[in-house]
């Protein structure tokens, strides 16, 4: 009985809905791994090279705890869907990292190599996941269609309106990881402080304002997080911007010293950049969030 | 207008020679001390790799220096390095008060349009071949440096005075400067070969280790401590497989010919282990290891800047791949509080390993017979 896996982190966040969908549209039974935990943390960092960035320690943490529950694990090589952004080198080597990790059988790993979003492409991509599920490659295809099609419905987003935000800025995986930021959202609730995130605006106006006037910046989630920030430090209702990253983010720690001066210091918002790791323990996360409200009350 | 670049290896020598041959005027980058990697941090984000810190502390003290055109290297792609120059553009804006202009020279258009763009401005009075033809000594003076010290890793183990074979390579790479054309070029080279042939025995066979990773780390000395004249003198034949000239001759000539093939060659050696591309120098080490793996070493050193995003991405298959085949491998992760007994006590441990390694399969042999 076929079963594929689907490790919920990463791009997950992102694209996880569309994942699923693909596969139910083709037939197949999926799971998602369970949310993160402290187990997931520490199995993944068992697994993990000392050097990798969390969010990788977290995914194979959820790669881990999903190898005896399914027959597949999905694992997309995602490198490039536009052609002037890439995406960093830890998703470019997803499956090779799963794959050298696990030493799992090679054919229980559904990985198709995402690089450009051409026909040629996306097809092939549709054609190597069929062939790990012995599934026709046009129904694949087909299949992929309905379900971007019904992805892009979802996305119904919105963010004008007149209340007060704080914006919380970073990587979706860092964003929608409740372990992470969990603790954070409770710290701004309970100042009666709504949140503002990325995702509440559409896309395309991130990577337009990214594009336009921050063309050097070539990573594909990077640009995101710069546009996110160009958009709401544009908006006078957002009354401070915090950055979250993560240790061992390559981009971020040049990306985080660019925001920082072209674009966070000029705005005259306060902000503040937090910084995650394996270790993290609440009582500093929630200080330096608390020090940031408070940050906020003096200069109004 | 002064130019300033930072500093790789024995980079120095060539372009040094490229910018004089063409009247551009330079500062002579101050040879990389405590102090460069002192500034260096200082103006970097704490977590960024330690190339980033170097080149920018080249930087600044090529600006303490009087220089007010800095030269350095872009090109998008997965890895950190084609962001340094607009990051470090900030970094010096901070500290620079009078104007300055920075180049940066993409690698991922084409080297050498780029290159060759960037050296018509600064010198307008040069003819189109004057340009085309310093670049191509630069490149073969770069060539020479490398095959001397190939030269160097495998006579000086096999000589009874490696110290001295490490002199020679280097006086002798120091009086390429001089040279006008490419027959002088070749004659230093021969004569350097010639010369550490005749104090090496080729009877012998000493242990062998491949040096592989990231392309600065492995390639400036400062960096690694000198890491190949260590092994040298420790009577260690090591390969070095990242070349500098070899990368400038792909990405230049050959790429501008379209026989740019280096890609396709490492996806193919390093399968099952890495079947993609991962950027900056990733999927070479790989393969490299793979290879070495295949061909009999004893051992390899992989040397990376502490997160280094491709090299991490690599060492998990380097990890499968030393298990699979038995091979030792010494990974070696670098920042800027890295010292140098500390490195040389691990590479002295590493190679008491193999040695006893050796011998022990030598007896094992030895009893089966």
């Amino acid at each position: 009985m076929i079963k594929v896996g689907i490790p919920r982190g990463l791009l997950f966040y992102d694209y996880g809905s569309l994942w699923s969908d693909f596969f139910t549209k083709l037939g197949v039974p999926t799971i998602t791994s369970s949310e993160t935990t402290k187990k997931t943390l520490t199995d993944g960092t068992n697994l993990a090279i000392d050097e990798s960035c969390l969010p990788l320690k977290i995914f194979l943490g959820h790669v881990h705890a999903l190898l005896n529950e399914c027959t597949h694990i999905f694992v997309p090589r995602i490198a490039q869907h536009h052609k002037d952004y890439y995406y960093c080198a830890k998703f470019a080597g997803l499956p090779d990292i799963v794959r050298n990790s696990f030493n799992i059988d090679e054919r229980r790993l559904i990985s198709p190599n995402i690089e450009s979003k051409n026909l040629y492409h996306t097809f092939k991509a549709c054609r190597e996941a069929a062939n790990c599920l012995d599934a026709s490659p046009i129904k694949s295809y087909l299949s992929y269609l309905h379900a971007l099609h019904e992805y892009k419905n979802t996305q119904n987003l919105s963010c004008k309106n007149k209340d007060t935000f704080v914006a919380v800025v970073g990587h979706s995986y860092l964003l929608h990881e409740p372990f992470f930021i969990q603790e954070i959202k409770n710290v701004l609730s309970a100042q009666g402080m709504k949140i503002a995130t990325p995702d509440q605006v559409p896309p395309k106006t991130l990577y337009e304002l990214s594009a336009e006037l921050h063309p050097e910046v070539y990573w594909q989630l990077s640009a995101k997080i710069v546009g996110a920030a160009q958009y709401f430090c544009a908006l006078p209702n957002i009354k401070g911007i915090l950055v979250i990253s993560s240790f061992g983010c390559g981009p971020d720690s040049l990306i985080n010293e660019y925001i920082d001066n072209l674009i966070l210091k000029p705005s005259g918002k306060p902000y503040t950049f937090v910084n995650l790791d394996e270790h993290t323990g609440n009582a500093g996360i929630v200080t330096r969030v608390e020090a940031f409200l408070d940050l906020i009350e003096w200069r109004q | 207008m002064k130019v300033v670049y930072p500093h790789m290896g024995y980079l120095n020598i060539p372009i040094n020679h490229m910018l004089n041959s063409l009247d551009i005027s330079y500062v002579p980058t101050p040879r990389i001390t405590k102090r460069t990697v002192e500034i260096g941090s200082l103006h970097s984000p704490e977590s960024v790799c330690l190339p980033y810190k170097l080149t920018l502390g080249n930087l600044l003290e090529g600006i303490d220096a009087g220089a007010n055109c800095l030269v350095t290297i872009c090109g998008a792609g997965k890895c950190r390095l084609g962001f340094y120059n607009t990051v470090q553009k900030i970094s010096v804006s901070k500290v620079m008060s009078e104007p300055f202009s920075f180049y940066a020279i993409n690698t991922s258009t084409g080297l050498f349009n780029s290159l060759y763009n960037f050296l018509r401005k600064a010198s307008p009075r040069s003819s189109r071949i004057t340009i085309a033809y310093s670049i191509a000594k630069a490149i073969k003076m770069l060539k020479a440096i490398d095959t001397m010290n190939d030269a160097k890793n495998y006579y000086g183990p096999r000589s009874s005075n490696p110290e001295l074979l490490i002199d020679i390579y280097k006086t002798n790479v120091t009086k390429l400067d001089k040279c006008q054309s490419f027959k002088e070029i070749e004659h230093i080279k021969d004569q350097t070969l010639e010369l550490m042939r005749s104090c090496a025995d080729e009877t012998m066979k000493p242990l062998k280790v491949g040096l592989l990773g990231e392309f600065y780390v492995v390639v400036e000395p400062y960096v690694n401590f000198e890491i190949e004249d260590t092994l040298v003198k420790l009577g260690v034949e090591v390969k070095r497989l990242v070349s500098t000239a070899d990368w400038a001759y792909a990405q230049t000539l050959l790429r501008a010919l379209k026989l740019y093939n280096e890609e396709t060659e490492h996806l193919d050696g390093a399968r099952p282990y890495m079947n993609y591309h991962v950027g900056g120098e990733g999927l070479k080490t790989a393969s490299e290891a793979l290879r070495c793996a295949k061909n009999g070493y004893d051992g390899i050193i992989h040397a990376y800047p502490f997160g280094c995003m491709p090299e991490v991405v690599s060492e998990y298959a380097l990890k499968r791949i030393t298990a699979d085949f038995d091979l030792p491998m010494l990974a070696l992760s670098l920042d800027e509080h890295s010292s140098g007994v500390g490195l040389t006590t691990r590479i002295e441990a590493f190679i008491d390993c193999l040695r006893r390694r050796k011998t022990q399969r030598i007896r094992k042999n030895a009893a089966l017979l």
